[in-house]
């Protein structure tokens, strides 16, 4: 019996809380991420933003998800029930799940595999199974083309993020997302692989279909997309994924390219602060650069969306792929050699 | 260890029954879904036995895009399977001829099967001990070293995939007018638009 | 950092791949009218690579860790594939033009299946041998559909296809089983781990493996996409099948029966014997009905599969020199006739039927003389060529003790005889039908009158040194 306590039921509990302590702050962040985007769009747009609900409208993302809530659920007669309720659990699901690997401070993870980075990008490739089933699924042509565009745009641009991905693993040496982190001690991967940032982030904001590659959800042509047909707590679900979306793009953009929990600087009054907050600003950094974005420019065209992923983006990176991989290998600079 | 066994049970289970739904179900886009529970269990399977690498490109690379094409492919294709079925009692009796024929051949192949003395020394040649490699180091030295050479003429081979794929299917239509975005770029506000003063009543 | 591979072995093969990438660029950049260009630039490329690999012919060399083998044998028959591939390169270009199929990629395409017939001809591995197959049939796959808005043309594609897949498969069901039994896929490690006897694994193994490769040479029971596909394919593409890709998967069948599976040659031999009786009867007797001379070419390139296969059914040296002076003379009887075929044009497009050769001697009479000297060759009527070709490789099976394949393959040739003669009849006895056009492309008169000397003149004059080329890459494969 004590066996079975220290040897199963206490390392489940400790398990079952660290994931908890991962998850709750999770899901405080996309509720005010949503609050945040509502305000910065605002300022955006010289108007004020939500500012009724509580003391500076604070308490608007509860007052949202409580009326969401206590809808209700609407399953349309011609859908295909199972798949279209499974849709949206897959998509936060994921969402979750991919934050197992993300260390947040040195040692400071759920699970540190060898193969972290190809567990997110497995994670992320999978995202697109949630929209093209619920496209399906929902039974309706807007939603059905709002499915298809989707697995599209992120299958194409999962292309260029796995090179990127692959530039930054020959600078490290390492799958392993702490030793990404550690190995930019000396100076941060955005700087010298800025291209492959640029591009990074942009894909990044076509995995997660936000604007201006929000194409799937266009409301002015697809009546808002794959999850016209969702009502309530699914389509809760989808917009909770979608966000914790964006802050795990945020994290992974971080992680690879801004040194993680690492301070700018390693001198007195910046490692004084805690890892943990680093890398929280940088993930509130890019977060508001996803904002800004949307903010400032309009839709891409289907069209130019393809050309840029597959006619631009992937030749750039995959030269950037072989000179990066030249460069290490002229000078001797490969890690672990 | 027992997790690790319930583990695999469940994997292995899931694998079998979902590779049997594959080709069960009513609904294509039912299969392809199956399929994908199948490659995703399979992922699961790779992972017990330590190749974390392979678990991971099956996931990226099967489930990520080739199922997602296929399902692509599937949903938009109105396939009707009573009709691709009706065949299917009529060839049934040769199809199942050819299968049991097979079949006697591989179990006598199997009840009389004694490997050469040398294949177990041969079998192990290029494959590094699990605790001295990691998995992704052991699959880069066999696929860009040893066979180097296979992975040169299988790039061709898909080379000539894509090839015969555009040279078979692309037609350039005459009179579509395409985007020339350096040309849009290139435009100059004076070239498209003019002001001019318009006097009331006067009309241009 | 580990050391590199030693390239020298493989240099044709590496010059041949960056030229036909390069090849692609180009087309890819200059758009459908480059195609003329493309086309002579790859012949350029085929000829440069002829001469590589006959200045790197020597000694058995191996590379890529075992999996690549260049010796005499494989110098041969790569001579033998370039030279078809080169000339149907030059003769199919009017017939482009004209069947409006002249796109940069067609050049490309024969010239990766080129590449891929090289990298079949030195395999030493179950895997290269595989990738090199792969290569090859996938890009004659897409040039048999080249002619894309034909339906025939589409239809032969698809055709070739699904049973090309098939094919595949076998050879991948049986590698399989192989490598199950030996532990290795090495030719090499095979021949020594397979010496020590065999089992029924291993023997069903080779015998997929087998039925694979005679899919690939259309032997017969394996031969049925022949004729189709040949008749659907463009004239151009199927000159290039009818020569290029049977030397290769010969050669390659020879390579792999001799060499890691030599010491099963009791346990093979039945198998190769009956492929070639089936294929020369079959061969015969069916293309006496034949009205299309496309259609009579793939029968009668069947029959020639099964006279090759006899040299290997003998399993000796002098069979194995019996199947490559076969081949060399088979090379320019077919490209000749494949030439003529080429020029059978009429008011201005292809014609295909016999009867519209009738009367060529008055209409046409260089052509109506080559075309019968082809056909005479190809009956084995002495001197010509042909005559020749059938003596080694029936020596060889008498040698080798296979008498009833020998009578039967003597009376197969003598039926084949019967259609190829009726061929020249209808062109020398026959009213004229309509005149073919003149204006022929002169590289098609000349391809078509130098192949006629060759097997006319040359080859039966020269047949000690070519005999001796073929002995010499023979005797490699026997080295042990």
């Amino acid at each position: 019996m004590a066996e079975f306590l220290t040897g199963y039921a206490w390392p489940t509990i400790l398990i079952v809380l660290e994931i908890l302590a991962i998850i709750v702050p999770l899901l405080v962040g996309v509720a005010y991420l949503t609050y945040a985007e509502r305000r910065v769009l605002g300022a955006i747009h010289l108007r004020i933003g939500p500012n009724v609900v509580g003391p500076w409208g604070l308490l608007q993302p509860l007052a949202d998800g409580l009326k969401l809530a206590t809808k209700e659920p609407i399953i349309p007669s011609g859908s295909s029930k199972v798949i279209f309720l499974m849709a949206p659990m897959l998509t936060f699901l994921l969402a979750l799940v991919a934050w197992a690997v993300i260390p947040f401070n040195k040692g400071w993870v759920l699970a540190n595999v060898n193969v972290g980075v190809l567990y997110l990008f497995a994670i992320s490739s999978l995202g697109v199974y949630g929209i093209i089933m619920a496209g399906w699924a929902s039974n309706s042509k807007y939603a059905f083309l709002g499915g298809l565009r989707s697995a599209a745009q992120m299958v194409s641009y999962e292309v260029s993020i796995g090179l990127v991905i692959i530039t930054v693993l020959l600078c490290v040496g390492s799958m392993n997302l702490s030793d990404i982190v550690e190995a930019q001690r000396k100076v941060w991967f955005c700087l010298p692989l800025l291209p492959m940032f640029v591009v990074f982030f942009i894909s990044a904001l076509a995995e997660t279909n936000r604007p201006p590659f929000d194409l799937p959800e266009g409301e002015s042509e697809l009546v808002g997309g794959f999850n016209v047909e969702y009502s309530s707590m699914p389509f809760a679900l989808f917009f909770l994924g979608e966000y914790a979306n964006m802050i795990l793009m945020s994290g992974m953009t971080s992680i690879l390219f801004l040194g993680g929990w690492l301070p700018p600087a390693d001198i007195a009054p910046l490692n004084w602060i805690p890892g943990v907050v680093w890398f929280a600003l940088k993930i509130a950094f890019v977060l508001f650069l996803f904002l800004w974005v949307r903010g400032t420019l309009p839709r891409y065209r289907y069209d130019q969306l393809m050309r840029l992923g597959w006619k631009i983006f992937l030749p750039f990176s995959l030269i950037w792929v072989i000179l990066t991989a030249g460069f290490l290998v002229a000078f001797d600079l490969l890690p672990n050699a | 260890m027992i997790i690790q066994a319930l583990a695999f049970y469940l994997f292995a289970a899931v694998t079998v029954l979902s590779g049997a739904m594959v080709i069960t179900a009513r609904n294509p886009v039912h299969s392809v879904l199956f399929l994908v529970l199948a490659f995703f269990s399979a992922a699961g399977l790779f992972l017990l036995i330590g190749a974390e690498f392979v678990a991971m490109i099956l996931v990226i690379v099967y489930v990520g895009a080739v199922a997602v094409l296929f399902l692509f492919v599937v949903m938009m294709l109105d396939i009707d399977f009573a009709e691709l079925r009706t065949g299917l009692l009529r060839y049934a009796p040769i199809g199942a001829l050819v299968g049991i024929v097979l079949l006697i051949e591989l179990v006598v192949a199997l009840v009389s099967w004694k490997g050469a003395s040398e294949a177990t020394a041969n079998l192990a040649v290029p494959t590094p001990p699990a605790s001295t490699t990691q998995n992704a180091v052991a699959i880069g030295e066999l696929i860009y070293t040893h066979y180097a050479y296979l992975f040169q003429a299988a790039g061709l081979v898909l080379l000539v995939a894509m090839i015969g794929a555009i040279a078979l299917t692309l037609r350039q239509r005459p009179g579509v007018r395409r985007q020339k975005i350096a040309n849009q770029n290139a435009v100059q506000p004076a070239d498209v638009a003019e002001v001019r003063k318009v006097a009331s009543r006067g009309g241009i | 950092m580990t050391a590199l591979p030693d390239f020298a072995p493989a240099i044709p093969e590496i010059v041949l791949a960056v030229a036909s990438l390069a090849l692609l660029l180009v087309g890819a950049f200059k758009g459908d009218g480059s195609t003329r260009l493309v086309s002579w630039l790859g012949t350029a490329a085929l000829a440069v690579v002829l001469v590589l690999v006959w200045a790197n012919t020597g000694d058995k060399a191996l590379t890529f860790g075992g999996m690549f083998i260049a010796d005499r044998f494989a110098s041969f028959a790569k001579c033998l594939i370039l030279i078809a591939s080169g000339i149907t390169l030059v003769i199919s270009q009017d017939y482009l033009k004209l069947e409006r199929m002249d796109r940069p990629e067609y050049a490309v395409l024969v010239l990766l299946a080129t590449l891929g017939m090289l990298m079949l001809v030195s395999a030493n591995d179950l895997m290269s041998l595989y990738l090199g197959l792969e290569l090859m049939s996938l890009s004659l796959y897409v040039v048999a559909a080249f002619r894309r808005d034909a339906v025939k043309s589409s239809e032969a594609g698809l055709k070739y296809f699904v049973l090309g897949a098939l094919g595949s498969g076998l050879y991948l069901y049986g590698a399989s089983l192989v490598y199950g039994f030996t532990g290795t896929t090495s030719f090499t490690q095979i021949a020594t781990t397979v010496g020590n006897g065999p089992s029924i694994g291993l023997i069903a193994g080779l015998v997929f493996v087998m039925a694979s490769l005679a899919f690939k040479v259309s032997a017969v029971p394996f031969h049925m996409w022949t004729p189709d596909v040949y008749e659907g394919a463009p004239t151009s593409v199927t000159a290039f099948f009818a020569v290029a890709p049977k030397i290769a998967a010969l050669c390659l069948m020879v390579r792999v029966l001799v060499g890691p599976f030599g010491p099963l040659v009791d346990q093979w031999q039945q198998v190769v014997v009956f492929i070639s009786l089936a294929s020369m009867i079959l061969g015969s007797f069916a293309a006496v009905v034949q009205k299309n001379i496309k259609r009579l070419l793939a029968y009668s390139s069947i029959g020639h599969v099964g006279f090759a296969l006899v040299g290997l059914a003998s399993g000796t040296e002098e069979g194995v020199r019996g199947v490559l002076a076969y081949l060399a003379i088979y090379l320019f009887m077919n490209l000749g006739t494949f030439a003529c075929v080429l020029a059978m044009k009429a008011g201005g497009r292809m014609v295909e039927d016999i009867k519209d050769l009738s009367g060529l001697s008055r209409t046409n009479p260089l052509m109506a003389l080559c075309l019968a000297a082809f056909m005479f060759s190809m009956a084995g009527v002495p001197p010509l060529a042909g005559f020749f070709g059938k003596l080694y490789v029936f020596m060889a099976a008498v040698h080798a003790g296979l008498y009833a394949l020998s009578i039967i393959g003597v009376l197969a040739s003598v039926v084949a005889a019967y259609y190829y003669l009726r061929v020249v009849k209808i062109m020398y006895f026959d009213e004229p039908a309509e005149a073919f056009d003149r204006g022929q492309s002169g590289v098609i008169r000349f391809v078509m009158a130098a192949s006629a000397v060759i097997i006319a003149i040359v080859i039966p004059l020269a047949l000690q040194p070519m005999t001796h080329a073929a002995q010499a890459a023979a005797a490699t494969l026997f080295l042990g």
